[in-house]
């Protein structure tokens, strides 16, 4: 399949990316094990009446969906695709709590209609009115992955230049804290999330949540970057990530040393540092290696989080201190991977090339 | 399309039957497997028909010699195996283990039949009993990933939810993945358990019939829910024909698009189910007039049956084939909906009937399309089936005659 291309992207984070002017400059962190985004103004992206009822979840997804379009300067895609771990988490939890305790009763239908994972999506065709292609991938850590390959096919199924919204949003509540704490997913005691790679020989992560939305497309022209190639790795030990990326370089003629930047996911657990392991010592000096989860914390999609940053690097052509673990000594940023791992055992190796 | 995408094994669960032979039986007596639930523990269980499975957990965990009680599947995870033991003993296992091979499956709520049964342990501050193993299970890709393990496998897995297409959708997928090249052969479907949450959902957007429910009927109130599971083996017509399979059926045609209407309700004049249709039509390269049967989508709600029924109407103008939605049957199945009527679709070409719409007594006022209501004899080469969903989530497929 021919590569496809990123024309515009846009990030609601635990961070400033949603509007701010430098990247990662201002820091924001935390001592209790969550991060949450930081929100933006929604009401310039919804319909005024609509916004109302609506849950975060849903603001922060079509917010940044909207955002995104309107980056790229397009008023309708072709379709949209996305990928959802958790879908509205809230609204799941507000309609169960609910009727657990009205005991099946006066229910709110809202909470249900927006717990649907396709929900974001149905919104975002309405408010594009984009009749296209419409896709939601709710598979754990390989969910926004699974809505990029499909945007590379379906943009290699045409002749025809096509521009797809592909995004991804994960909210963690505080009742997903607490229940996922019991599967021992959180560091304890809680470092600050600042520290969490310092911390890294001892179990668990911190929770996190974001949303990220790309425009993809055919036509490489005024794009950002090409997305090579996309692989999709189960239960993967660190041979088979290393052996992977062997493959991914040799597949596009590239020598280990044509990787400028590497960014890499991982999330301060002890049980999945060692799959991290030769990508932090195998690389050569040319190679910077950087990490992101300590600004964003843990969550199935947070590959949307590193592929926009990807494109702001590609854009800026810098490096931010915050994310450097190694500096390398390449000239320009060029050849970027992405590695990503998920708690719930799953990995991703991405493959990106700057224009 | 260039390569065909034939189907060559298939695997169903549902209120009617467990398995091809017991499904067909139901079908053609014309028997609902609607009844008031045995299994799901709900203040509702007189009130609402349903189509549940006539098996407990424990009796779904004997078929498939895993221990019975809190074992760690949910009923969502033991449908989805049960439904795929059927389709992988029409197979050499061996052939998923060799070459490329995708598993595509499809859910609403993974599995929310156990967890909203837990939660208020899980939430409970020091509670660190046997339930914990569930907490994970409320991912929709639970039940995808224990499938694979289940039968031993290393496949390609994806997971779709576009609520009641979402199984459609997973069809559609592991065509195109053959179609690329990234996978030799696919598996695709989806499973729903029924669950409080489910039917609580539905009935607080009061469109839940107490009564078995009148898809395209005047009178009609609103849909039964129903769980079950359905999976075809995809792959194309030369690698069937490599290993001498036999074909079942050729996926013809498909289509997807948004309604980008209203987050629940269809376009009244059915725009959206028009489009899809026709999308489906052109990627089959057939006209209206070649298809001889429509499994609707006919979930007897009021928005639902009327927009389809005009869309119906306006797609195939004077010569509407025959048409039933077989929900009155199964209930409505949701994730899984997409790929048991499929299935359904497939038996339609091969056994050479339409379906019947039961239940169908008084004509719609603002349309002339009357769906079949018996099992009617005839010509069937070409199978058109609809799965419409919340969000605008559209799906038609066309299976035709191998």
């Amino acid at each position: 399949m021919n590569p496809v291309y990123i024309s515009a992207a846009a990030a609601l984070s635990p961070q400033y990316t949603f509007e701010a002017e430098g990247l990662l400059q201002d820091v924001r962190s935390s001592d209790n094990g969550k991060l949450f985004v930081t929100d933006a103004d929604y009401s310039k992206f919804i319909n005024p009446v609509a916004i109302r009822r609506m849950s975060r979840l849903l603001k922060m997804g079509i917010s940044t969906g909207m955002k995104c379009m309107q980056l790229a300067g397009i008023r309708s895609p072709d379709g949209i695709i996305t990928g959802t771990g958790r879908g509205s988490m809230r609204d799941m939890e507000i309609f169960l709590g609910d009727m657990i305790r009205l005991k099946e009763e006066t229910l709110n239908p809202t909470y249900f209609i927006q717990s649907t994972y396709n929900s974001v999506n149905g919104w975002l065709a309405m408010q594009t009115k984009c009749n296209g292609y419409n896709q939601t991938y709710v598979h754990r850590g390989h969910s926004l992955e699974m809505a990029l390959l499909d945007a590379q096919m379906l943009l290699n199924e045409t002749n025809e230049r096509k521009t797809y919204l592909v995004g991804a949003f994960d909210e963690m509540t505080d009742e997903y804290f607490l229940v996922k704490s019991k599967k021992a997913y959180w560091k304890k005691p809680v470092p600050n999330s600042l520290d969490l790679f310092k911390h890294s020989d001892t179990k668990g992560s911190i929770g996190g949540e974001g949303a990220a939305f790309f425009t993809v497309t055919n036509d490489k022209e005024n794009t950002i970057c090409g997305i090579e190639d996309i692989r999709m790795l189960q239960d993967p030990d660190e041979n088979e990530i290393n052996r992977t990326i062997e493959n991914v370089l040799q597949r596009h003629h590239l020598n280990i040393k044509n990787i400028d930047l590497v960014l890499c996911g991982m999330n301060g657990d002890s049980r999945f540092q060692p799959l991290y392991a030769n990508i932090l010592t195998g690389f050569t000096a040319r190679t910077s290696i950087t990490a992101f989860k300590h600004l964003t914390g843990e969550y199935d999609t947070s590959t949307s989080f590193a592929l926009w940053l990807a494109t702001e690097l590609f854009k800026r052509q810098e490096i931010p201190e915050i994310i450097t673990l190694k500096k390398g000594i390449h000239s320009d940023i060029k050849n970027v991977l992405i590695v990503n791992h998920y708690i719930l055992n799953s990995a991703s190796i991405l493959l990106l090339k700057g224009n | 399309m260039a390569e065909k995408i034939v189907v060559t094994s298939i695997g169903i669960l549902s209120a009617i039957g467990r398995g091809t032979v017991e499904t067909l039986h139901s079908l053609k007596e014309m028997k609902s497997g609607l009844h008031y639930p045995v299994h799901l523990q709900t203040v509702h269980a007189n009130d609402f028909l349903l189509g549940e499975v006539n098996k407990s957990n424990d009796e779904l965990a004997t078929l498939l010699a895993l221990p019975v009680g809190e074992n760690g599947y949910t009923r969502t995870t033991l449908l989805a195996l049960v439904a795929m033991q059927e389709l992988m003993q029409g197979i050499d296992k061996a052939l998923l283990q060799e070459e490329g091979f995708a598993f595509i499956n499809a859910n609403t709520v993974g599995g929310m039949c156990s967890v909203e049964n837990m939660y208020e342990d899980f939430l409970s501050e020091d509670y660190i009993g046997d339930k914990v193993q569930y907490i994970d299970t409320l991912d929709c890709a639970e039940s995808t990933l224990n499938v694979a393990r289940y039968f031993g496998l290393k496949p390609f897995t994806a997971t779709i939810s576009t609520a009641c297409s979402s199984s459609a959708n997973s069809i559609i997928l592991g065509a195109r993945l053959i179609k690329h090249g990234i996978v030799k052969r696919a598996i695709c479907g989806g499973c729903d358990a029924l669950s409080r949450f489910t039917l609580n959902g539905f009935n607080s957007l009061k469109n839940v019939d107490k009564e078995a429910c009148r898809p395209f009927d005047k009178n009609r109130f609103g849909l039964n829910l129903g769980e079950g599971a359905g999976y075809v083996l995809l792959e194309t017509e030369t690698a069937a024909k490599e290993r001498g399979a036999e074909i079942l059926a050729v996926l013809s045609g498909y289509g997807n698009t948004n309604d980008a209407y209203h987050p629940t309700a269809p376009s009244p004049n059915g725009d959206g189910a028009y489009n899809t249709m026709k999308l489906a039509l052109d990627s089959a390269n057939l006209a209206p007039a070649n298809i001889n049967y429509i499994n609707a989508h006919g979930t007897a709600t009021l928005s639902n049956d009327a927009a389809e029924a005009k869309a119906i109407e306006r797609v195939f103008g004077e010569q509407v084939p025959l048409f039933s939605s077989t929900k009155p049957y199964t209930g409505h199945t949701l994730a899984a909906a997409g790929s048991i009527e499929a299935i359904f679709s497939i038996m339609a070409l091969q056994q050479q009937f339409a379906l019947p719409n039961l239940n169908y007594q008084t004509p719609m006022e603002d349309v002339n399309v009357q769906p079949n209501t018996t099992l009617t004899n005839a010509s069937i080469t070409h199978v058109l089936s609809n799965s419409f969903g919340f969000g605008g989530n559209n799906v038609s497929l066309i299976f035709s005659k191998a």
